[in-house]
């Protein structure tokens, strides 16, 4: 027993004697993602992202009263925003429609400002595709509200007229239409005001800010296993030969490079949230506005629960770094295994692209990966947990065990045919 | 004190010990000699406890280490092997980025006798003290062998098994190695080497030449070429 102690010791000793030199590496590691990312953020800024939907406009009678008609809808703020109209025949129109390259195709009838005008209410058809996109979803709840909208509008226009006929107000009858007008039009020009207002976001209940900052921590913490070589890296053949004939066996072994490689974690985090004080102490305008950016809308949660989490987040990752060391055996293979593991693995799990906007079968494997949970967990030090800490923290705890197990597994595994 | 008898291995479906039998008396230096891969490391690692036989005993000082095999289950008595040997591998058993201080302070049961092993005992023998605050990483081929030998001693075991300890060191070291080795013998410890080494034969009172896996004795006044022939 004084044995696995000292040996142990020794591995700790080694850990904070070798602490500065990974922590350097780390943070050299850390310039290079956060270069990536601005870089990222940088790309995307000169592109802002927006709702494109083509809409194929086909005009039956092409007279100058539909042509304006068709240039006002065009130019209305709301529409312009999220359409670009099309002008095309029927049968293309059907084809683009089918090849998907339009987001909904709209049939305008003979003599439709002329109907408009003399109250023959001509119908407007609007085709959607079948697989409805985004776009198509979001220009069916356009024209839906605006049909809603008219239909408001000429009840309360015939109603008034019949109610004049019936007591002969007939003098009076434009003044009440044009009364009638003027609410509509301000109603409609307040568009928003008919819509229930919900904020959907493709990351989910973080903001765009949180679910970066949370994909970033985890690919640090992932990529950080690169400096943890000193202390990760699994002992040379013969003197693993050494401690087994002392009686210091593979599982303890194993167990004490776990622990070292969290010490590493524990002190690398604390270092962060150092350097993150310092930054806050000597930058505190900048450091207001990032905070006010990544915890909004944050629940009530206890200090308690978020050191909790981030000690799983950290074990989780502990874990993962023990097992691709003890996989690859090597610390060059560790090193060309741990860029694109967690490279493909964040992907996978919406760390560059968010889940809602990847295909489905990739949205399916990337649940399954622990960086999903990880990214979560790190989203709730922004956000909060609420009720579903407890299920996260076990699904940790469960691939905390997963990679250990696979790690000494794999270690065993060499140790016999070194042998 | 050794007493190996029908010791066999395998890896896989290829057999290396076919049935290894040899004794080692108090004092007495063992070389084992044969050509690269004959299972020479294969034989020390077992004696060292390093690797399970298929079949066999192993006995040290009276002392089963190892035992039973074939058809049973072979059986190890690991706190003999440990009391009763120090093992010295071919690649040296060092955490690099730690000092030979701390390097040896994981063996020796206590700092005590490190320090005392370190300023009047074997380790201040083989000029270890001078570098003890080194990291192992900076140290030559020659040193990182005595800091090898050093490890081993680190419990005053009676039988010393070293795998090729020569190997890719100057003269000055093997010197320096084999007079270490002489001292221990003169200290009634007994000495199994594996070696390709003439001088370190020289030291030698039996010589076994393994060859296909068998453990033959060969007159240990054989040199050379003389000595090549028989593997």
């Amino acid at each position: 027993m004084r044995r696995k102690a000292r040996y142990l010791y020794i591995e700790l000793k080694k850990t904070a004697g070798m602490f500065p030199r990974m922590l350097l590496l780390a943070v050299a590691l850390m310039i290079l993602v956060g270069g990536i990312a601005f870089c990222g953020v940088k790309a995307m800024e000169r592109e802002p992202l927006a709702v494109g939907a083509d809409i194929g406009v086909v005009v039956r009678e092409d007279d100058r009263m539909t042509r304006m008609a068709l240039d006002y809808v065009e130019n209305m703020e709301s529409a312009a925003q999220i359409c670009r109209f099309r002008q095309v025949s029927e049968e293309e129109g059907m084809n683009m429609l089918a090849d998907g390259e339009l987001a909904a195709l709209v049939l305008l009838p003979e003599g439709l400002v002329d109907g408009i005008m003399y109250g023959r209410n001509p119908s407007v058809d609007v085709v959607f595709p079948k697989n409805a996109r985004l776009e198509a979803m979001l220009f069916r709840e356009l024209t839906e509200s605006g049909a809603g909208l008219l239909r408001v509008a000429q009840a309360q226009i015939y109603g008034a007229d019949d109610t004049a006929a019936r007591y002969g107000l007939g003098d009076e009858l434009s003044a009440v239409e044009a009364g009638i007008d003027g609410y509509n039009l301000a109603f409609a020009l307040d568009r928003l005001s008919i819509y229930d207002e919900e904020t959907v976001s493709a990351t989910g209940r973080l903001s765009v800010a949180q679910h970066y900052a949370s994909s970033g921590i985890v690919l640090f913490l992932l990529l950080a296993g690169m400096a943890a070589y000193p202390v990760m890296q699994p002992e040379p053949a013969a003197f693993r030969k050494q401690l087994v004939r002392a009686g210091v066996g593979g599982p303890w072994q194993s167990l004490c490079k776990w622990l070292c490689g969290l010490c590493y974690m524990l002190l690398l985090a604390a270092a962060m949230l150092v350097l993150l004080w310092s930054v806050r102490l000597c930058t505190p305008e900048a450091a207001e506005r990032l905070g006010e950016l990544l915890v909004s809308g944050r629940r009530r949660i206890s200090a308690g629960v978020c050191m909790g989490m981030l000690f799983l987040v950290l074990t989780t990752v502990t874990s993962f770094h023990h097992m691709i060391y003890s996989v690859s055996g090597s610390r060059t293979g560790s090193i060309l295994f741990f860029f694109p593991i967690s490279v493909a693995m964040l992907y996978l799990s919406g760390g560059f692209v968010p889940s809602a906007l990847l295909p489905q079968t990739i949205r399916g494997v990337g649940a399954a990966l622990p960086t999903s949970c990880l990214i979560r967990a790190c989203g709730g030090l922004f956000t909060g947990y609420g009720p579903e800490a407890g299920r996260l923290a076990a699904q940790l705890g469960m691939y905390t065990a997963a990679f250990g197990a696979a790690a000494y597994a794999a270690e065993r595994f060499r140790y016999r045919r070194c042998k | 004190m050794i007493t190996a008898a029908d010791v066999t291995s395998s890896y896989g479906r290829r057999r290396v010990l076919k049935g290894v039998s040899f004794t080692a008396a108090r004092g007495e230096c063992v070389g084992i000699v044969g050509a690269n891969g004959c299972g020479k490391s294969t034989l020390l690692s077992i004696l060292a406890g390093t690797l399970k036989p298929k079949s066999g005993t192993v006995a040290y000082g009276g002392r089963t280490a190892w035992s039973g095999g074939r058809t049973g289950r072979i059986r190890c008595d690991r706190e003999v092997i440990r009391k009763m040997t120090g093992y010295v591998p071919q690649e040296d058993p060092l955490i690099p980025e730690l000092t030979v201080y701390d390097n040896l302070r994981l063996w020796y049961p206590d700092k005590r006798v490190l320090r005392r092993e370190l300023s009047q005992g074997f380790l201040q023998l083989m000029g270890i003290g001078a570098f003890a605050g080194t990291r192992a990483d900076r140290l030559s081929g020659g040193m990182k062998k005595r800091v090898s030998i050093g490890i081993a001693m680190a419990e005053a075991p009676p039988i010393l098994l070293l795998d090729e300890p020569s190997a890719a060191l100057d003269l000055v070291c093997k010197a320096d190695i084999r007079a270490y080795l002489q001292t221990y013998l003169e200290r009634r410890g007994t000495v199994v080497i594996t070696t390709h080494e003439e001088s370190e034969l020289a030291l030698c009172s039996k010589i076994y030449v393994m060859k296909d896996g068998v453990l033959q004795q060969a007159d240990n006044r054989l040199r050379g070429e003389e000595l090549a022939k028989l593997f």
